[in-house]
């Protein structure tokens, strides 16, 4: 078992990236949050011009990660992990995307292209926008203010739980299917060698963890009937998550402006 | 009038010829504590699904004769009205976290949510449950960070902030390590003293001996025998099949063997009632 102090909550125990941090972001209502993450990929994706993705890093997100005061965390995933993968995909469309009329350097099969050099960047962009927008969702919404919002909202309890409780049991399962691994190999199991050694070392583990585990699934279906899971009472929620009315304004905000998007974008094609 | 009565239950689970419980009679007064003894295979938590309505609600099989607390029938109640009125806890920590909040006062929160307690009422309870089972330390900890027994703590508050009239405990210490269960058992006798009915199923004889009003001996889905736990622990008959002795009453009665234990004084349950006969023994000696 692992023990920790209350304090920290390393992402491997849980799953999430939220932050706990005070901050005008954190406090917005998870769907304004929702909203504006789908509204920045829609209008990068949507967008006539080509260097809306480009402006919507400089000047929403990351200005946004400073308001949220997760600027280095957001930083970190974006250059340790984001960077180089869409680095890699601008590098892979630049070079062989088909078509490209002016050609600006050829070597044996390599081919560059200004224009495929221009479709890079916009896909590569767009998808650093998307990631990056969700990226800094994660780090300002706690898991459960998202659900409980949206179970309020109408989103079925049963659907909620499923997701919430996936994120917190899926490191446990990791955990214990180390702990399998351990027991298997002080018995003798080789887990280390060929790929088609190791395999072969999977099936003695993938058993004990499978069974397991659909025997916790009863057990803990039990446990939550017995917490009047299945009550059609209407639920309450022990935490209010604040509504406002900037939080609405910002919403419709955000509509309007994907909608302007798309008016913008049938205008113009 | 009992608050808890079984009349006649037998009960057998989906797909399997024989019954697990055949034809069991109890009844359990309010404030009563109940301890429930058995071999491995005797219905034991079998018992308690059906006293906390999961038979024949979440287990499905043939169930007859009837099961009433509080004067309703469990099978004119709906489970979740049902898990109100019996709270149950059962032995792995690990799986009555919920999983579905990450602290422990939200998870202790979450039962009276699904419930639909208005959310100052909530934090009331959620309060007093905490000091109640000493683990307000913990309440703003992830269930996941803690150890079996804090977590086997969080699970009895869980359910004893839903305020049930019995609490049935199904084995609630056999995975916890010495101080784990000792903390375990401090909230139950804690619960038992504040008048609370509980329905304890117990390896441990020692802490039985110490806390039960009376001890049901469960053998082969039928009541072996009952009576008040010196009664039973202690009977000759329960070695021979199946049943854990303490190792007290073991010693004391090989000890009566040679002759080492006085007549006058029954077998011991518990360490202090083995050394007062042994005094008694050794004092009267020649």
């Amino acid at each position: 078992m692992v023990v920790s102090s209350g304090k920290m909550h390393p992402m491997h125990e849980r799953l999430s990236l939220y932050i706990h941090r005070e901050s005008v972001l954190h406090r917005l209502n998870p769907l304004t949050k929702l909203t504006l993450t789908f509204a920045l990929i829609l209008i990068a994706y949507l967008s006539p011009w080509y260097w809306t993705g480009s402006m919507l890093i400089a000047v929403v997100i990351a200005p946004l990660s400073f308001v949220g005061r997760v600027q280095r965390e957001y930083a970190w995933a974006a250059l340790r992990l984001l960077a180089p993968a869409t680095g890699f995909i601008f590098v892979m469309q630049s070079f062989f995307l088909p078509g490209g009329q002016t050609e600006l350097f050829r070597f044996a099969f390599l081919r560059l292209t200004s224009e495929t050099l221009a479709q890079g960047y916009l896909t590569a962009i767009r998808i650093f926008v998307m990631v990056s927008a969700f990226i800094l969702f994660l780090l300002t919404t706690h898991p459960s203010a998202l659900m409980t919002d949206l179970t309020r909202r109408g989103l079925p309890s049963q659907l909620a739980y499923v997701i919430v409780s996936t994120l917190q049991i899926i490191p446990q399962m990791e955990s214990k299917a180390q702990t399998i691994i351990a027991a298997q190999r002080s018995r003798g199991l080789d887990t280390e060698g060929t790929f088609l050694k190791r395999v072969r070392a999977l099936v003695p583990l993938v058993g004990p963890l499978v069974f397991g585990s659909l025997v916790e699934v009863e057990e803990r279906a039990i446990a939550i009937e017995a917490r009047g899971f299945t009550s059609p009472r209407p639920k309450t929620f022990l935490h209010e998550l604040p509504d406002t009315r900037t939080d609405k304004i910002i919403r419709w905000g955000l509509v309007f402006l994907v909608l302007l998007t798309l008016g913008a974008n049938a205008w113009l094609s | 009038m009992a608050l808890v009565t079984l009349e006649n239950v037998t009960y057998r689970y989906p797909l399997t010829e024989t019954p697990v419980l055949k034809g069991i009679h109890l009844s359990v007064e309010e404030g009563e504590f109940v301890a429930i003894i058995g071999p491995n295979g005797a219905g034991k938590s079998t018992l308690c699904y059906a006293i906390s309505g999961f038979i024949p609600h979440f287990f499905k099989g043939e169930l007859s004769g009837s099961v009433r607390v509080a004067g309703r029938e469990v099978r004119e109640t709906a489970l979740s009205e049902w898990v109100t009125r019996v709270g149950l806890v059962f032995q792995n920590p690990f799986s009555q976290i919920s999983g579905a909040k990450y602290t422990v006062y939200e998870e202790i929160a979450f039962g009276l949510e699904n419930l639909g307690i208005p959310p100052e009422e909530m934090k009331a309870r959620v309060e007093e449950t905490l000091e109640l089972t000493g683990i307000r330390s913990l309440a703003e900890r992830s269930p996941y960070s803690l150890s079996g027994g804090q977590q086997q703590r969080v699970a009895l508050a869980s359910i004893l902030v839903m305020r049930p009239r019995v609490l049935v405990l199904d084995e609630p210490t056999s995975q916890l390590d010495p101080i784990g269960a000792r903390e375990v058992f401090g909230v139950i006798r804690a619960m038992s003293q504040k008048g609370m009915t509980v329905i304890l199923v117990e390896h441990k004889i020692e802490w039985i001996a110490a806390f039960a009003d009376r001890v049901i001996a469960l053998h082969e889905g039928e009541i072996l025998m009952e009576g008040t736990p010196d009664e039973v622990l202690t009977h000759s008959d329960l070695p021979a099949r199946g049943f854990g002795v303490s190792r007290y009453t073991q010693t004391a009665r090989a000890a009566a063997q040679q002759g080492l234990w006085p007549d006058s004084l029954p077998l011991p349950v518990t360490l202090e009632q083995a050394v007062e006969g042994f005094k008694t023994r050794n004092s009267s000696a020649p």
